[in-house]
C-alpha cells in the first residue's frame, strides 16, 4: 500500500473518525484505525464496536492495501505536520512509513485482518433523507433519553418512520421530548427503530446539512451512508413503552410565558433548590405565576413573572433543571405549558412557532409536601 | 429469761463489716481509698492467697499520731467530715468511719504510721479490740495489713471463693482505683509476684497504656465535650475494634468511681448504627458534674450514686461519645497509629468551673475553607449549562457545598476513593459512605415527614411475593414518607406512581425491590425501631454499589456529603466507609523510619 495526501485532506478523515475510536479498550485494535485504499482514494474507519464510522478522503493511490494503526497517534501527527503533500506506505503487513517535507515516522500497527468487520446492511432497500431534517429531529430530541442502566430502552431515542412523516421521541421515564417532522413519501416500509444517542450524535456532527442521507436496516444494525461517509450502529431492541398513551389529551389550564425571562426566574429559584431534587414550587394564578422554594437546611425564595394563565389556580412542583433544560431547546420566544392537576403531566410547546414540525415536551411533577 | 438482748458492740461491728467488707477485694478498696484521701502519691499494695492471708497497703500519705492511729479504730471515727453538712458535696472517697473498724473487727490489724519521718506507732488489734501499742522507726506514711481475714466470721469465710477468684476482683477493685487516679504511682503484688506498677501518668491513655499495653490505648478514642455544666472525658473503643478484644468499663463521676448503667447505656446508644447487632464497646468515662446535683451517699460502699437530674447527664454522655465517633480519628486505620503522650496534666475531679468548653471545631478530615479558597467548581451547577443543545453527560448535576475542601480524590477498582490527608492515605468504599450520607438524610426525612417525590411517567409494576407483600403493608406509611408512592393492584402486584430521587443513579424498582425482600426475611422488626431499619435497608439498596464508576463530580459530592453526616466514618451494618494507612506505619514500611 502506498499513496499521496494532502495534509488538509489527511486531518479532516482523521477528525471524522477519532471521535469513534473508544478511549479505553481491551481490545487493542480497537484503538487502531483502518486505513484501506479505495477506487476515489484512501478510507479510513473506526470503531467501539457500537458504532463504527467510515470516510472516504481524496488521494493518489500508487498500490492498494489496508494496515491499522493507532489512531491517537496518527492524528497527533497529522496536527503537527508541516504544509507539504504526505506519502504513507505500508511496510509489512505492521508497520507504516510517513514522509512529509523533511519530516519521517515510522509507526508500528497491526494486521488489517484483525479490525473487525462491519455490520453488512444492504442499501438497496433504504429510505432517503435529508441530513438537516434528521439532526434537527436529534438536536430537540435526544438530551432527554435516560442514563441509568436499568431500563436500556429508555437509553435509546425512539425513531418513528411512516411513510409521510416521521418522529422521534426521548424519555426517562419524568420528562419526555417528542418531534415530528413531514417527509417525501417515499417506498421504504415503515419502521421502528431504537438508536443509542451516541450514534445519532455523530449523524449530527458528521453529515452537512443539506445532504441526503441513505439510511438502511440490516439484522439488528443500522447504516447512514452519504457519498463520502458511513456510519454504523447497533440497534437497541425491545418494544419502547406506549409513550402515546402518556402524553395528557385534556390538559385544561394554559400558561404562555417569555421564555428568557422565565428561565432566568427558574436560574435564580436554582440556586436555593436542594441538590438532589432541584425541587420548586410553580403556583399560577390569572397573569401571575409565583415561584417559591424551601430547602431545610438552606433557605427559601420566592419570584414572580407576569403571564397569560386561563383555568383555576394550580399550585405545582417541579425538578427546575427539567424545565431549564427543555426551555434551552424551546425555538421560540414564547413557550406553552398546559397542566390538569398537581400529581398529572404537563406539557411545554412553542408559541407560534412557523414551522413544519411540531414540538412537544413533556415533564412530570415533584410532590409538594405542605 | 428475756428472749431480746442488745448485741455486744464487737458482734455490732461484725455485721456492720458485712456491709462494707464483703470480700477482701472490699476491704483493698477501702485501705487504699483512706491511702488516697492521705494524700499519698505512690502506693504499694501486697496481697497474699486471694487477700484471704494478708492484705497490705502502704502508702506515702500524710500519716497519724498515735491518739489518731487508736481513735481510727473507733467505729464512725474520720477525719474526713464533722458535721452532716459537709456530706454535701463531700470530695473525699471516704466519709462514714466505718471503713477501718469493720476490717479491724473481722481480722488480726496491724497499722503503722508516722506524720513525718522517724518516730512512728504501731498499733495491733484483733477482732475489733487493740492489743498492742509500740512505738516504731519508719518513713511518713501508713502501712495498714489485715492477716486472716474474716477469720472469727465463720459465715463469710464459708462463702468467700477461691484464691484466684478473690484475687481477680481484687485485681478489677485496683484496676478501678488506678484508672481513677491516674496521678498517683500504684504497685500491686501477689503473693510475691507483681501485678502491675504504673507510674503516675498524665492522660488516662497513658495509664492505660501502663495497664493493658499499647495496643489497648490504640483501640480508644478520645471524649472530650462539655455540655452547660456537665463535663464528659475519656475513652471509647472505636467502633471497627469493638468485639476484638474483652471489653472493659470504668465510670467515675466527680472523681468516684461508680457503676452506672444508666449512663453506660446512654454512652452505647451513641454507637447505633455503626455496631454489629449485639457488641458492646469498651467505655472509659469520667463525668464531672455540680457537686451538689448528684448524691453520693446513698451506698455503702459508694459504688453508686443518685443524679438530681439523671436524662441531662446521660444526654450529655451520648452526645460526647458520638462526637468522638463522628472525628476522623473513629476511622479503622491499618497497621499502627501513633498517639503521643501528651496533653494537659488534669487531675480527676478538678473543679468544673475550670474547664474550657471543648472547642467545636471541625474535625480534621474535613476541614473547612478559608475566606479566599475559590477552587469548587461553578461550572457544575445546574443553572450554567452550556447553552448549546448538548448531549446529556453522564455527569451528575452536582452542587459543591462551599465550606468543605475536598483533596483530589482518585477511584480504586470501582470501589474505594482514596486521597490524602495530613495523618496518611485516606481510603474510603463508597457503598458505604454512600449509605451513610443516604441513612441520616432518609431519618432525616422520616422524623420531618418531608421527602421529595416524583412522578414517574410510565409507573412502575412489582409482583411480590405474600410475605413481601406482608413487608410492604407494614411499612406502607413509611415508605410513602421516603417518597414511594404506590398504589396496591390487587394483592401481589404494586403500581409505583412516584419514587424519591436520592442521587442521579438511582434505580428506583431495584431498590423497593430489595428493600422489601429484606424486610420479607426480617424476624426481629421491633415497631419503635422500624423507620431505622427501613431507612437502613432503603439506604443499603439505594446507594452506589461497588464496581460502580464514579466521576469526579460523583466523588466530590459524595465526599462533601460525607462530610456532613454526624458519623462518617461508619456505615449502617458496624462496617468502616474510611481507613487510614497513617505516614508513620507508611515510612515504616519503606524503612524511612
Amino acid at each position: 500500500m502506498r499513496f499521496t495526501i494532502s495534509r488538509e485532506k489527511l486531518q479532516e478523515g482523521l477528525a471524522a473518525v477519532a471521535a469513534s475510536i473508544p478511549a479505553k479498550t481491551t481490545l487493542p485494535v480497537l484503538a487502531n484505525i483502518l486505513i484501506e485504499t479505495s477506487d476515489k482514494g484512501i478510507r479510513l474507519s473506526g470503531t467501539d464496536l457500537d458504532i463504527a464510522v467510515s470516510t472516504e478522503v481524496a488521494a493518489d493511490v500508487e498500490t492498494v492495501g489496508a494496515i491499522t494503526v493507532p489512531a491517537k497517534k496518527l492524528s497527533e501527527i497529522a496536527r503537527e505536520l508541516p504544509p507539504s503533500p504526505v506519502k504513507i506506505a505500508a511496510s509489512g503487513e505492521q508497520r507504516i512509513t510517513l514522509d512529509c517535507g523533511r519530516s519521517h515516522f515510522k509507526i508500528l500497527g497491526l494486521p488489517r485482518d484483525e479490525f473487525p468487520a462491519f455490520p453488512s446492511i444492504r442499501f438497496s432497500e433504504s429510505w432517503r433523507i435529508r441530513s438537516g431534517d434528521l439532526q434537527k429531529l436529534i438536536s430537540h430530541t435526544s438530551f432527554a433519553v435516560s442514563t441509568e442502566e436499568s431500563r436500556p430502552i429508555l437509553n435509546g431515542v425512539l425513531w418513528e418512520l411512516k411513510p409521510d412523516v416521521m418522529r422521534m421521541v426521548a424519555t426517562n421515564g419524568h420528562r419526555l421530548a417528542k418531534m415530528e417532522l413531514p417527509i417525501k413519501a417515499t417506498g421504504a416500509p415503515s419502521a421502528d427503530l431504537i438508536v443509542p444517542p451516541k450514534a445519532l450524535e455523530q449523524i449530527r456532527r458528521l453529515f452537512p446539512a443539506d445532504e441526503e442521507l441513505e439510511i438502511a436496516r440490516g439484522e439488528n444494525h443500522l447504516g447512514f451512508r452519504s457519498p463520502f461517509t458511513a456510519v454504523y450502529t447497533r440497534l437497541i431492541e425491545g418494544p419502547y413503552p406506549p409513550y402515546d398513551q402518556v402524553i395528557p389529551k385534556d390538559n385544561d389550564r394554559v400558561a404562555i410565558a417569555d421564555k428568557v425571562a422565565l428561565t432566568s426566574a427558574l436560574k435564580r429559584m436554582s440556586v436555593i433548590a436542594s441538590d438532589q431534587t432541584h425541587r420548586i414550587r410553580l403556583s399560577f394564578n390569572s397573569g401571575m405565576l409565583r415561584f417559591s422554594v424551601q430547602t431545610p437546611d438552606l433557605g427559601e425564595a420566592t419570584d414572580e413573572l407576569a403571564l397569560r394563565y386561563t383555568g383555576d389556580q394550580l399550585d405545582i412542583g417541579f425538578n427546575a433543571s427539567y424545565l431549564l433544560e427543555i426551555l434551552r431547546y424551546m425555538p421560540t420566544d414564547e413557550v406553552r405549558f398546559t397542566f390538569k392537576a398537581p400529581e398529572r403531566a404537563a406539557t411545554v410547546q412553542p408559541e407560534g412557532w412557523n414551522d413544519s414540525a411540531t414540538y412537544l415536551c413533556l415533564v412530570m411533577p415533584l410532590r409538594l409536601v405542605d | 429469761m428475756a428472749r431480746i438482748a442488745v448485741l455486744s458492740s464487737a458482734v455490732a461491728d461484725q455485721i456492720a463489716a458485712g456491709e462494707v467488707v464483703e470480700r477482701p477485694a472490699s476491704a483493698v478498696k477501702e485501705l487504699v481509698e483512706n491511702a488516697l484521701d492521705a494524700g499519698a502519691q505512690a502506693i504499694e499494695i501486697a496481697v497474699e492467697d486471694g487477700g484471704r492471708q494478708l492484705i497490705r497497703v502502704s502508702d506515702d500519705g500524710c500519716g497519724m499520731e498515735r491518739d489518731d492511729a487508736l481513735l481510727a479504730l473507733e467505729r464512725h471515727a474520720t477525719s474526713k467530715i464533722r458535721s452532716a453538712a459537709d456530706l454535701v458535696g463531700v470530695r473525699s472517697f471516704g466519709f462514714r468511719g466505718e471503713a477501718l473498724p469493720a476490717i479491724c473487727s473481722v481480722s488480726h490489724l496491724v497499722i503503722e504510721s508516722a506524720a513525718a519521718d522517724g518516730a512512728g506507732t504501731a498499733v495491733y488489734a484483733a477482732g475489733g479490740s487493740v492489743t498492742d501499742v509500740r512505738d516504731v522507726a519508719r518513713r511518713r506514711g501508713t502501712t495498714v495489713s489485715a492477716a486472716r481475714l474474716f477469720y472469727n466470721a465463720p459465715a463469710r469465710q464459708k462463702f468467700l471463693r477461691g484464691t484466684r477468684s478473690e484475687w481477680r476482683s481484687v485485681l478489677e477493685a485496683m484496676t478501678s482505683i488506678a484508672l481513677n487516679r491516674r496521678d498517683v504511682r500504684f504497685s500491686l503484688t501477689h503473693d510475691g509476684k507483681v501485678a502491675f506498677t504504673l507510674p503516675a501518668a498524665r492522660t488516662l491513655r497513658d495509664r492505660v497504656a501502663a495497664l493493658w499495653g499499647a495496643g489497648a490505648a490504640d483501640r480508644l478514642l478520645d471524649v472530650e465535650d462539655v455540655r452547660g455544666a456537665i463535663h464528659v472525658s475519656g475513652l471509647a473503643e472505636r467502633p471497627s475494634d469493638v468485639g476484638t478484644a474483652s471489653r472493659r468499663t470504668f465510670l467515675s463521676v466527680n472523681g468516684r468511681v461508680v457503676r452506672d448503667t444508666g449512663i453506660i447505656r446512654a454512652a452505647e446508644a451513641a454507637y447505633r448504627s455503626t455496631l454489629t447487632a449485639g457488641l458492646r464497646p469498651s467505655l472509659l468515662l469520667n463525668v464531672i458534674v455540680p457537686a451538689e446535683s448528684v448524691d453520693v451517699n446513698v451506698h455503702p460502699a459508694k459504688a453508686e450514686v443518685r443524679f438530681r437530674d439523671r436524662w441531662i447527664v446521660e444526654r450529655a454522655v451520648e452526645d460526647a461519645v458520638r462526637r468522638a465517633l463522628g472525628t476522623f480519628d473513629a476511622s479503622a486505620s491499618l497497621g499502627v497509629r501513633t498517639w503521643s503522650p501528651g496533653g494537659a496534666w488534669t487531675r480527676p475531679g478538678a473543679d468544673v468551673e475550670l474547664l474550657r468548653p471543648a472547642s467545636r471545631e471541625m474535625d480534621g478530615l474535613f476541614q473547612p475553607v478559608s475566606g479566599e479558597e475559590d477552587d469548587v467548581p461553578f461550572a457544575a451547577r445546574p443553572g450554567d449549562m452550556p447553552p448549546e443543545p448538548a448531549f446529556p453527560a453522564l455527569v451528575a448535576a452536582t452542587e459543591v457545598a462551599m465550606d468543605v475542601i475536598v483533596p483530589p480524590l482518585l477511584q480504586l477498582r470501582r470501589t474505594y476513593i482514596m486521597f490524602e490527608h495530613d495523618d496518611g492515605v485516606v481510603l474510603i468504599d463508597q457503598h458505604s459512605a454512600h449509605e451513610r450520607v443516604l441513612y441520616e438524610r432518609f431519618m432525616g426525612m422520616l422524623e420531618r415527614g418531608e421527602a421529595p417525590s416524583q412522578r414517574l411517567l410510565f409507573p412502575l409494576t412489582l409482583h411480590l411475593t405474600p410475605a413481601e407483600g406482608e413487608a410492604f403493608e407494614a411499612n406502607r406509611t413509611l415508605l410513602a414518607t421516603l417518597g414511594f408512592e404506590v398504589e396496591g393492584f390487587g394483592g401481589s402486584t404494586l403500581l409505583v406512581h412516584s419514587v424519591p430521587m436520592p442521587h442521579p443513579r438511582f434505580d428506583a424498582e431495584r431498590c423497593l425491590r430489595e428493600t422489601l425482600a429484606t424486610l420479607a426475611g426480617d424476624r426481629d422488626a421491633a415497631a419503635h425501631a422500624r423507620h431505622e431499619r427501613l431507612a437502613a435497608t432503603v439506604a443499603c439498596k439505594a446507594a452506589v454499589k461497588a464496581g460502580d464508576e464514579l466521576s469526579q463530580g460523583e466523588m466530590r459530592a459524595l465526599f462533601v456529603s460525607l462530610a456532613e453526616t454526624r458519623l462518617p466514618a461508619h456505615d449502617v451494618h458496624g462496617r468502616s466507609t474510611i481507613v487510614q494507612l497513617s505516614w508513620p506505619e507508611l515510612e515504616r514500611r519503606f524503612g524511612r523510619q
